[in-house]
């Protein structure tokens, strides 16, 4: 294995690491809400405010860099029902579109981000440009994953393994 | 024709069919709409940033996500399962009785359908299909029939969905799922039994009654978790959302302490497989609000209304409707995403009518159920068809007698608002 690939496995495994401490992390807040809450009948206002924070960050973060492009939750019964050649068009396409429209977009993302600096939760006191921070990276994953896929399609090469629906469980 | 919502709606549907994520589609399309609109096009980013960070509802999704998969990397569905079996293992066909009641006890723990079949789900068939008792399609079938039931049966990540949508109250969704749940499961032991009559298949082993106590002892603590999420929830003690920690934290608990049956690593695992899960299920919920914002801008709901109103349905006829619209849906889209993009839609229009939105509730989560076993975009005969390794056309030849009771229990269900609604009524529901 190259370097490369090496250090992206690495990565990867620290991405994964990240979004369980996020998943951990939610769990534990609610609990000690609900023991200070009922217990010691002391109501905490950062948990919440905790837990939608690590709510926020783990779809986002999750989606961006830890996500299978077979995890993500579409629509296959067209796309599996076409020869190839016409799947890697497809494909071309709409990541082609998708990653044009978001690219332009971004601007205007940035500077509505950038203008929620002036408001702080109510808790943590977290300015709201951090707090959103994160969709930033998101859009711009988004975006380069997409132009991948792109790349992909023109070598003739699909998105990943075969479209299963996984991730979507638990729905 | 050339109004900035058709554009975004002839985007969002050509990249779904295209095969692209369909949450990011619905991003994207709201951000087109507004460019034609001449918006500033992050209010999209803005609604989904927003709407994400002040759903305080929609947490309990990961956490019911991750107490199904605690259960499942647990032994707890195999203790379950033989308590069911005690139960109703004697009668003929008991194997096939036990599938069902086991998938009604384990609903009563988790939010999902899927996590049902893939869980309990995958012992069930390994021990109907063991002795070449049942055929593997036969097991696959009463398999995925019997877990359109998890969702139904609080606690129910559905529901969550349909809540934040309606505005109506989780409690009061949960309870009024609980006899409709059970009305599912009744119509299945039915046919099971019918069938199970007119092919001759066999009893389980009886279990002697002597033993019961003992089966039933072991099986406690799993049992006592629905006790306690409903207990809870309905007692006062804790929010819906914070019943999902607590049906986590209890699974973890007897998991490890009681069963020990789940390691640290495992543990990592779990928790890895719930955040991917969940960023996938986010990701489709973050594009449904952004798409919502459009939806209402454009006053589709009072529009649609209006047009609904010319036909003069009744509010039986308009029910009507809406299932065969929704079994139709619920053939080519996911359960989520019907609930989040098209219930919406069609709220306002029940409401003018007179239609219990607790009610519409339970009603349109079940047809998403039902969709999950329709050919030929059902999520669970895919499912169980790649557990038995059996041809989807041949599950769902086995699945039709099935399916059929289940229609006649979603007829009840949706003509018999009294029936839904006893529960919730009893819990101080005023409708």
């Amino acid at each position: 294995m190259s370097h490369l690939a090496l250090l992206w496995g690495r990565l990867h495994r620290i991405a994964e690491a990240l979004i369980v401490l996020l998943l951990a992390s939610m769990f534990a807040s609610f609990l000690i809400q609900i023991v200070f809450r009922y217990f010691l009948n002391l109501p905490l206002g950062w948990t919440v405010e905790f837990v939608t924070i690590a709510w926020l960050w783990g779809i986002l973060f999750g989606y961006a860099f830890v996500l299978r492009d077979d995890e993500v939750i579409r629509l296959d019964i067209v796309y599996l029902a076409v020869p190839t050649p016409a799947q890697r068009a497809m494909d071309f396409l709409s990541s082609a579109v998708v990653a044009g429209i978001l690219v332009w977009s971004l601007p205007q993302i940035y500077n509505y981000i950038s203008f929620m600096k002036i408001e702080r939760t109510a808790f943590l006191k977290i300015r709201f440009d951090h707090l959103f921070a994160i969709y930033i990276p998101f859009v711009l994953a988004v975006v380069m994953r997409s132009l991948r896929t792109c790349w992909r399609a023109l070598k003739g090469q699909g998105y990943g393994p075969t479209a299963s629906s996984e991730a979507a469980e638990n729905v | 024709m050339f109004d900035p919502f058709v554009w975004a709606l002839v985007l969002i549907v050509g990249l779904s069919l295209f095969g692209y994520s369909i949450g990011i589609a619905m991003l994207v399309g709201s951000i087109v709409f507004l460019a034609g609109r001449g918006f500033d096009t992050s209010i999209a980013s803005e609604t989904l940033l927003q709407g994400l960070f002040n759903s305080y509802t929609l947490l309990s999704i990961p956490l019911f996500i991750l107490a199904a998969d605690i259960m499942n990397a647990g032994s707890l569905a195999d203790r379950l399962l033989r308590f069911s079996q005690a139960v109703v293992g004697r009668f003929r066909g008991g194997l096939g009785h036990v599938n069902v009641f086991s998938s009604l006890i384990f609903s009563g723990m988790s939010g999902s359908a899927i996590a049902d079949a893939v869980g309990m789900g995958r012992i069930i068939i390994n021990m109907m299909t063991k002795n070449g008792q049942y055929s593997p399609a036969y097991a696959a079938a009463i398999t995925a029939a019997s877990a359109t039931i998890g969702p139904i049966i609080p606690p129910s990540i559905p529901m969550v969905l349909y809540a934040l949508v309606s505005d109506t109250s989780i409690g009061f969704l949960f309870a009024a799922g609980i006899l409709p749940g059970l009305l599912m499961g009744v119509v299945l032991m039915v046919m099971n039994g019918l069938i199970a009559k007119r092919r001759g298949f066999p009893r389980d082993e009886v279990v002697p009654l002597k033993a019961l106590p003992g089966v039933t002892f072991r099986a406690i603590p799993a049992l006592l978790l629905p006790v306690i999420l409903l207990g809870g929830i309905y007692g006062g003690i804790m929010t819906p959302t914070e019943a999902a920690a607590v049906a986590a934290a209890y699974a973890l608990v007897i998991s490890v302490v009681v069963y020990r049956s789940v390691s640290a690593g495992q543990f990592y695992t779990t928790l890895l497989n719930s955040a991917r899960s969940t960023a996938a299920v986010g990701i489709l919920i973050a594009g449904a609000l952004a798409f919502n914002y459009v939806i209402t801008r454009q006053d589709v709901p009072a529009s649609l209304a209006m047009f609904i109103q010319q036909f003069d349905l009744s509010p039986v006829g308009f029910l009507i409707a809406i299932n065969l619209l929704m079994l139709a849906l619920g053939c080519v889209l996911e359960g989520g995403a019907i609930l989040l993009i098209i219930v919406p839609i069609f709220i306002p229009t029940a409401q003018a009518m007179g239609i219990d939105l607790v009610h519409f509730g339970v009603v349109v989560v079940v047809n998403a159920m039902l969709g999950l076993i329709t050919p030929p975009y059902g999520l669970l005969l895919f499912v169980v068809a790649n557990i038995t390794g059996q041809p989807v056309g041949r599950i769902i030849r086995e699945l039709l007698p099935f399916l059929g009771a289940l229609f006649i229990a979603l007829g009840i269900i949706t003509f018999v608002p009294d029936f839904v609604l006893f529960l919730p009524r009893l819990l101080g529901y005023r409708g």
